[in-house]
C-alpha cells in the first residue's frame, strides 16, 4: 500500500489531522533550532568578548541577520523582490538619529517613530506593487530606484544628514548601548524576537496564505486568498524589521554614513546570505550571515578581493545551489529517506 | 538656455544609444544585463592603455569597442546559457542576479588593479559656433558619431534582413523560429552589438568628460533608467527616452544642480513604471 492509498482510505479528515500534527512538530523543531542558535550565539562573547574589534564584527553580523530575516520574509515568503533593504534600514537609522538629536525626543521613542516610518515605506512599496500589479522585476527596479534616490538625498541634504562624511549620533551615548558587550545581547534579543515572530507568523493563517501565494499566486487568488493584503502585510512587517534594526544600529554605533546603507554594501550581501542559507527557510538568514561574517574575518587580508569574491559566490550559488545549504541538506535527507523506504518495501 | 538644450541633445543621443544597447538584450534574450556599465569601463581601460602604449587614437578606440563586444559575446556563450533554459520571469530574475555577479567581478578586478585609471580623450581644435553657442570639437565629433550610429542602427533594424530577423525574434520567438530565424544566432549577434554600443558610448563620453574606473554601476543605472522610460524592449522608445532625459539632465544640472538631477532621472523611471509600465512605446498595456 502506498502512502496515497492510505490517505484515500483514511479520508480527508485523517489527512488534515496528520497535517496539524506535522505543523505542531515542525513548530517544535523551529523553536528548538531557534533556542540552539540563541544559546550558541549567547555564548560567543566568552571567547571573543575581550576584543573590541571582534565584538563589533559580531554585532554587525547580528545586524545582517536582522536584515536577512526581513528580506527572507519579504522575498522568500511572498516573492516581492525588495532591493531597498539597505535604504529601509537607512531610513530607520537616519530618522531615529535626526528625530532624537535634532528634536530632542528621547531615543527609544525616536526609534519607534523611525520604525513606523520604515513600515509605512515598506508597506507603500507593496501597496504600489499590488495596485499597479508590478511583476517581480518591476518591483525590483522600483525599489532599486528608491535606494539610489535615498542615497542621493543623503549625500545632497548635507545640513540634515552630514552628507558623505556621515552623521555622529549623540542620543544613546551615555547608555549601555555604547559599551562593549551589552549591545551584542540587545541585537541578539532582536534577532531572537524576529525569528520567533517569523515562526509565529508562518504558523498562523498569514503563513498559510504566504505559502499558498508563494507556491502559486493564481491558485491562491482563486481559492479566495486576498493576495494583495498579505503582500502588504509582509511589506509592512519587513519594512518595520529593517527600520528598527537600522535605528538600533545608529544608536549603538554612534555614527552613520550613506555608505553603510547602499545597495552594493547591504542588498547584495543580504541576497547572498539568504540564498546561501536557504531562501524561505527559518534559519537560512542566520546560517548565511554567520558564514559570510566569519569568512569576511578570515579573509580580511584579502578584503581588496571582496567584490570579486561576492560576485563569484552570487553566480556559483544561483547556478549550483539555488536552494541554499539548508535546502540541499533537506532534499538530500528526504531523498535518503525515500530510498530507505523503497528498499524496505 | 540654447546651450543647455544643445548640450542636452548631445547627451541625449548618447543616452539613447546606451538605452538601445540594454533594451535589445532585454527584448531579445529576456535578459536584464546589469554588467552593462562594467563592460563599458573595461572598454575605456583598454582604450586608455592602448593609447598610452602608442597606438593611434582611432585604432585604440576600435580595440576598446571590440573588447566590449567580445565581453558581450562571451557572456552570451557562457554564463547566460543556463539562463536561456528558463522562461519568463524566472529568466529575467536569474539573468539579473548573474549579471550583478559579473559586474561585481569586473568592477572588483578593475578597482583592485587600476584604482586611479581615468579615460579622457581630448580632441583638439577651436570651439565652433552653432546657433550662437560655442561647442567644443569633442562634443561635436561625439554627436556626429552618435548620429551616424543612430542612423546606422535604424537602417539595420528597418532595412536589413538580419535587423528584421532580430525584430521578429523580439516580437515572437516561436513565430520567428517557424520562419527560419535562429534565435540563438540572433542572440549572439545582438549581445555582441550591445557590447559594441556601450563601448562606443563610453568612448564618446570620454570626449566631453573623463570616465573614472568606478563609473560602471552608474552607467548601468543610467541605461536602466533610459530603458525603463522608453519601455523595456522598445528600440524606438529607448532612443526617444534618451533624447528627452538628456535634455532634462542638461537643463536641470544647468539650473538646479547635479544631485537633484540624479533624483529627477530616478523619479522619471519610477513614475514611468507606476503610471505607464510599458514605457513610451511598450508593447503591453
Amino acid at each position: 500500500m502506498t502512502t496515497e492509498d492510505v490517505n484515500s482510505v483514511s479520508g480527508t479528515s485523517g489527512v488534515l489531522r496528520g497535517r496539524r500534527k506535522d505543523r505542531r512538530v515542525s513548530n517544535l523543531v523551529a523553536l528548538t533550532s531557534i533556542a540552539v542558535a540563541g544559546i550558541v550565539l549567547a555564548l560567543l562573547p566568552i571567547w571573543i568578548g575581550d576584543s573590541r574589534s571582534h565584538m563589533s564584527v559580531a554585532i554587525s553580523g547580528l545586524l545582517f541577520v536582522c536584515y536577512a530575516i526581513a528580506f527572507n520574509l519579504i522575498f522568500g515568503s511572498t516573492g516581492q523582490l525588495f532591493l531597498a533593504v539597505g535604504a529601509l534600514a537607512g531610513v530607520g537609522a537616519y530618522a531615529s538619529a535626526i528625530i532624537s538629536d535634532r528634536l530632542g525626543v528621547p531615543f527609544p521613542l525616536a526609534m519607534m517613530l523611525a520604525t513606523g516610518l520604515s513600515m509605512l515605506i515598506g508597506g507603500g512599496f507593496s501597496w504600489i506593487a499590488v495596485r499597479r500589479s508590478l511583476d517581480i522585476i518591476f518591483t525590483g527596479i522600483v525599489t532599486l530606484v528608491f535606494s539610489l534616490a535615498f542615497d542621493n538625498i543623503l549625500l545632497g541634504q548635507r545640513d540634515l544628514t552630514g552628507g558623505e562624511t556621515g552623521l555622529v549620533v549623540e542620543a544613546g551615548s551615555d547608555t549601555f548601548l555604547r559599551q562593549q558587550i551589552p549591545p551584542y545581547y540587545v541585537f541578539l534579543g532582536l534577532v531572537l524576537i524576529y525569528l520567533v515572530g517569523y515562526v509565529l507568523l508562518h504558523s498562523s493563517h498569514i503563513g498559510w496564505a504566504f505559502r499558498a501565494l508563494r507556491d502559486d499566486r493564481m491558485a491562491a487568488e482563486l481559492t479566495g486568498i486576498d493576495v494583495s493584503r498579505y503582500r502588504i502585510y509582509a511589506g509592512v512587517i519587513g519594512g518595520g524589521m529593517l527600520g528598527l534594526a537600522g535605528a538600533l544600529w545608529a544608536h549603538v554605533e554612534g555614527f552613520i554614513s550613506p555608505a553603510t546603507f547602499t545597495f552594493i554594501h547591504v542588498d547584495v550581501p543580504v541576497l547572498l546570505m539568504v540564498v546561501f542559507g536557504g531562501l524561505g527557510m527559518l534559519m537560512g538568514p542566520v546560517i548565511g550571515s554567520a558564514f559570510f561574517t566569519y569568512m569576511g574575518e578570515v579573509l580580511a587580508a584579502f578584503s581588496h578581493l571582496r567584490l570579486i569574491g561576492e560576485g563569484t559566490m552570487l553566480i556559483v550559488l544561483f547556478l549550483l545551489l539555488p536552494k541554499g545549504i539548508l535546502g540541499a541538506l533537506r532534499s538530500g535527507a528526504s531523498g535518503l529517506r525515500r530510498r530507505r523506504q523503497t528498499s524496505k518495501r | 538656455m540654447t546651450a543647455a538644450i544643445l548640450d542636452g541633445i548631445v547627451l541625449g543621443l548618447q543616452f539613447g544609444i546606451l538605452g538601445v544597447g540594454l533594451t535589445i538584450m532585454y527584448g531579445l534574450g529576456g535578459v536584464l544585463n546589469l554588467a552593462y556599465g562594467s563592460m563599458a569601463v573595461v572598454a575605456a581601460v583598454v582604450v586608455s592603455f592602448s593609447m598610452r602604449s602608442g597606438l593611434p587614437a582611432g585604432l585604440a578606440v576600435l580595440l576598446g569597442i571590440l573588447t566590449a563586444a567580445g565581453i558581450g559575446l562571451a557572456l552570451n556563450l557562457t554564463i547566460l546559457k543556463p539562463v536561456y533554459r528558463r522562461q519568463g520571469e524566472a529568466r529575467v530574475l536569474l539573468s539579473l542576479i548573474l549579471t550583478i555577479g559579473v559586474a561585481f567581478i569586473i568592477d572588483g578586478f578593475l578597482v583592485w588593479r587600476f584604482p586611479i585609471e581615468v579615460l579622457s580623450l581630448s580632441i583638439g581644435g577651436n570651439p565652433v559656433l552653432i546657433l550662437g553657442v560655442p561647442m567644443r570639437t569633442g562634443s561635436l565629433l561625439a554627436s556626429a558619431i552618435t548620429l551616424l550610429t543612430g542612423g546606422a542602427l535604424i537602417f539595420f533594424f528597418r532595412a536589413t534582413v538580419t535587423g528584421r530577423a532580430v525584430r521578429s525574434v523580439i516580437q515572437d520567438e516561436v513565430g520567428a523560429q517557424l520562419c527560419g530565424v535562429n534565435p540563438a544566432t540572433t542572440r549572439t549577434l545582438i549581445f555582441t552589438l550591445s557590447g559594441a554600443l556601450v563601448g562606443l558610448v563610453v568612448v564618446m563620453q570620454s570626449m566631453t568628460s573623463p570616465v573614472p574606473i568606478s563609473a560602471g554601476f552608474e552607467i548601468t543605472i543610467l541605461a536602466l533608467i533610459v530603458t525603463v522610460v522608453g519601455g523595456l524592449g522598445s528600440i524606438r522608445g529607448a532612443m526617444l527616452a534618451g533624447l528627452i532625459l538628456g535634455v532634462v539632465h542638461a537643463m536641470s544640472s544647468f539650473y538646479i544642480g547635479s544631485y537633484i538631477t540624479t533624483i529627477i532621472l530616478l523619479a522619471a523611471a519610477a513614475f514611468t513604471i507606476l503610471l505607464r509600465p510599458s514605457g513610451l512605446f511598450g508593447k503591453h498595456a
